[in-house]
């Protein structure tokens, strides 16, 4: 793919609370073994992407521990591979920027450099195995300047929050950008992730330097729209979105479904990679009980697991009751404790008896390293 | 040096098709991982890996060795096959002919010491303590062992010793055992006296050109300094379907023989691409182990799961060791059986071993219509 990718690390819209006080968005946890960067990283690999760009402003230590030189993706070549793009690291770069267009403007030499036709970009504050060959080669046909991306189906995203909307003609042609907050009335939801000509997106990036301008969907695309240079792209896959706290959490237990599990991780030709731990087996107990849940490797199960996800290394102890929650890496819940609609972070230690519950709209959550 | 080239006929049909090294084992292993690890757990980070039989999955897997941390510039892993040469070639005639063909490797890194293993045997050991010792006896030749029962002995290669652990008698499978101490296959040389004794050994054509029944024997003739190192920790060779069923039993419970999980010493494994796995509504899962990608909706109980095996609702499992990519369709019954990649039972059908004798092997790909049902069971 003639293509390089750029992905946003952090979240511009989304307020997932706890989660990301840590760690940027693209290092939340997500589906047992996964970390949301998995995602767009390998759609743009399995799109045959070699050059991948990743904008970070802050707390990125754990996203660069995790997809490091890129090997699990096959990223780590001579002649390309993954570019991690922090503030303070070029000349141009003096400032944590404040938005995407910022970002993109404080690596307009990194763009300059390469040789790929296109730039395809976009953020982690969705889950999906998306197409972007499909994706280019309709940007290529329609010979736009930009394609975004839109989903009829925002699975989770949440009211309120300001999107934007594609007014099209029948072709896709952009012919408005609205800003919206109520979804039930909106048709194309833009999912804030672009196919663009390179050298277009530099000049443009270059004019609104000058003009100031500050964001590239408020911005860029409502102007392109208007010259007639912009198409919109309807995502055939769903988009689930970690827009706060409680729409991660339905975003994880969805994946109970089996048909989105096949759709998001389970498609042999698309196949999302998240890094290897050599974890041992999952270790099931002989009082163990673990129903309509996903568990992943190297737990260690002897209580009772019911609509749950459970990652890496966490441990259910004897008569310990999960139910719908999500239960980190390296988690432990004690004996006879009570877990209801909990989303416990990595390295949580739930002591024996305790009682925890929130509900689905308001889930509990626990910090990395809690001890409750 | 890992001596992987066995044909493990004792373990068919899982031999049929891969070497022994290569066979799967604990749900997201296969047994090779196990010698691999302990080197890079042990600070080894030069390993020769001598292959023979069945090589092409097992130097797949192998790759550059990076699972194992061993893709490096110097040293890492090395895949080292028979080969012809100006003089002719032959295949491996025995252990000790094996690493005599690779002497070349082995002066190429001109290291002081050479441990020899098999990559055959399910076992967590830290050779860099085996190694103090050998340097600390100033040995040319230290021999892992470990206690036997007595009524065992005779099937291993058993070392009597002095005091101060070293030996004064070798004998390979003896019909009446001196002592308890089994060779676990496992030898550190001083390299000097390996290629003394490994070139020695070539030159005589009555030799069959094995380490415990030539080279062995040759060293304690000359008076050699040779000493046991007594290993306590969990070790099994699993040659046959019953030990190697029995050793993937151990990694099964609340306190299990065979520690997976120990942070302080991984075993590490190449991964294939798969997703977490999924437990059903009606599925019932206890005591076992399981790898990632399975869909589990019936009962396994006493049982080790591989990867990507979908198991249907009513289906039951019991003592039963299932590879990857199996199909277990509605209402079977699999017990006490070894399932190999990509089998399949089919609805209603009963998969039975005889307890008394190795467990029930289903092949590779096979498709299971029909009861099967071994010894005398209802």
């Amino acid at each position: 793919m003639n293509a390089v990718g750029l992905i946003f690390a952090d979240s511009y819209d989304a307020d997932l609370g706890g989660l990301t006080e840590l760690r940027t968005l693209a290092a939340v946890s997500y589906g047992a073994r996964y970390r949301l960067i998995d995602f767009m990283l390998s759609n743009m690999a399995n799109a045959g992407i070699r050059n991948i760009g990743i904008i970070t402003t802050q707390k990125y230590g754990s996203l660069m521990w995790h997809v490091r030189g890129g090997s699990g993706w096959d990223l780590d070549r001579k002649q390309s591979g993954i570019r991690f793009l922090p503030p303070f690291a070029t000349e141009t770069g003096r400032y944590a920027y404040e938005n995407r267009l910022e970002a993109m403007q404080a690596n307009l030499a990194y763009l300059r450099e390469l040789k790929e036709k296109y730039v395809l970009f976009g953020s982690c504050n969705y889950a999906a195995n998306l197409d972007f060959q499909a994706m280019l080669d309709f940007h290529e046909k329609s010979g736009a300047v930009v394609t975004g991306l839109y989903t009829k189906n925002p699975v989770n995203k949440k009211n309120g929050s300001d999107v934007t909307e594609y007014v099209t003609d029948e072709n896709g042609k952009i012919l408005e950008c609205r800003i919206v907050r109520d979804l039930d009335h909106a048709e194309k939801i833009a999912a804030n992730t672009y196919i663009m000509d390179r050298e277009e997106l530099i000049r443009g990036l270059e004019e609104t330097s000058k003009a100031g301008k500050k964001s590239f969907r408020r911005d860029i695309i409502p102007q392109m729209a208007a010259e007639g240079k912009a198409m919109a792209y309807e995502a055939k896959e769903r988009l689930f979105f970690m827009d706060d706290i409680s729409s991660y959490l339905a975003s994880n237990l969805m994946l109970l479904e089996p048909e989105v599990r096949y759709e998001l991780l389970r498609n042999p030709a698309r196949p999302i990679i998240t890094r290897v731990k050599d974890s041992a087996p999952t270790r099931f107990g002989s009082k163990a009980k673990a129903t309509n849940s996903i568990i992943a490797d190297g737990a260690i199960i002897d209580g009772e697991v019911k609509n749950s996800i459970v990652f890496r290394g966490a441990r259910i102890k004897k008569g310990a009751v999960v139910e719908n929650s999500v239960i980190m890496q390296d988690t432990t819940i004690g004996e006879g404790a009570k877990v209801n609609y909990a989303i416990l972070d990595k390295k949580v230690i739930i002591q024996d008896s305790r009682l925890l519950s929130g509900y689905i709209t308001h889930p509990f959550y626990a910090g990395k390293g809690t001890v409750i | 040096m890992l001596l992987a080239g066995g044909q493990g006929s004792r373990l068919a049909p899982l031999t049929n098709h891969i070497a022994k090294p290569a066979v799967p084992f604990g749900a997201r292993y296969r047994i090779i991982d196990f010698s691999l690890s302990n080197c890079v757990n042990s600070g080894i980070d030069t390993v020769g890996v001598l292959t023979q039989y069945q090589p092409l999955e097992l130097n797949d897997y192998l790759g550059t060795g990076s699972p194992w941390d061993l893709d490096l510039r110097f040293g890492g892993l090395h895949i080292l096959p028979p080969y012809q040469a100006k003089q002719g070639g032959d295949w491996f005639k025995g252990t000790a002919n094996a690493i005599y063909q690779n002497l070349k490797f082995i002066k190429q890194y001109d290291p002081e010491y050479v441990l020899i293993l098999s990559g055959d045997h399910i076992y967590k050991m830290d050779y860099s303590i085996m190694l103090e010792e050998h340097i600390a006896n100033d040995a040319d030749c230290t021999i892992a062992v470990i206690d036997v029962p007595l009524e065992e002995a005779s099937r291993f290669g058993i070392m009597s010793t002095d005091d101060k652990g070293r030996i004064t008698e070798f004998a390979e499978k003896p019909e009446h055992p001196k002592s308890t101490q089994a060779s676990m296959g496992v030898y550190i040389f001083s390299t000097d006296a390996l290629v003394k004794y490994l070139e020695e050994d070539e030159a005589d054509p009555d030799s069959e050109n094995d380490f415990g029944k030539n080279v062995i024997p040759a060293m304690l003739n000359d008076g050699r300094r040779l000493f046991a190192h007594l290993f306590k920790g969990y070790w099994r060779d699993v040659g046959t379907l019953s030990s190697y069923w029995a050793a993937n039993m151990d990694a099964l419970g609340e306190f299990p023989e065979l520690v997976l999980n120990d942070p302080g010493w991984r075993i590490y494994y190449r991964h294939s691409f798969n997703f977490p796995q999924y437990l059903g509504d009606s599925a019932e899962v206890t005591h076992s182990i399981t790898g990632a990608g399975n869909g589990v909706y019936g009962k396994v109980e006493d049982s080790v799961l591989f990867n990507n095996t979908i198991i249907e609702e009513g289906a039951v499992i019991k003592d039963s060791i299932v590879l990857s990519d199996c199909i277990i369709r509605k209402g079977a019954r699999v017990e006490y059986a070894i399932l190999d990649n990509d089998a399949e039972i089919c609805e209603g059908v009963t998969v039975c071993g005889d307890k008394s004798g190795d467990p029930i092997v289903i092949d590779k790909g096979e498709k299971v219509t029909e009861d099967r049902k071994e010894g005398g069971l209802k």
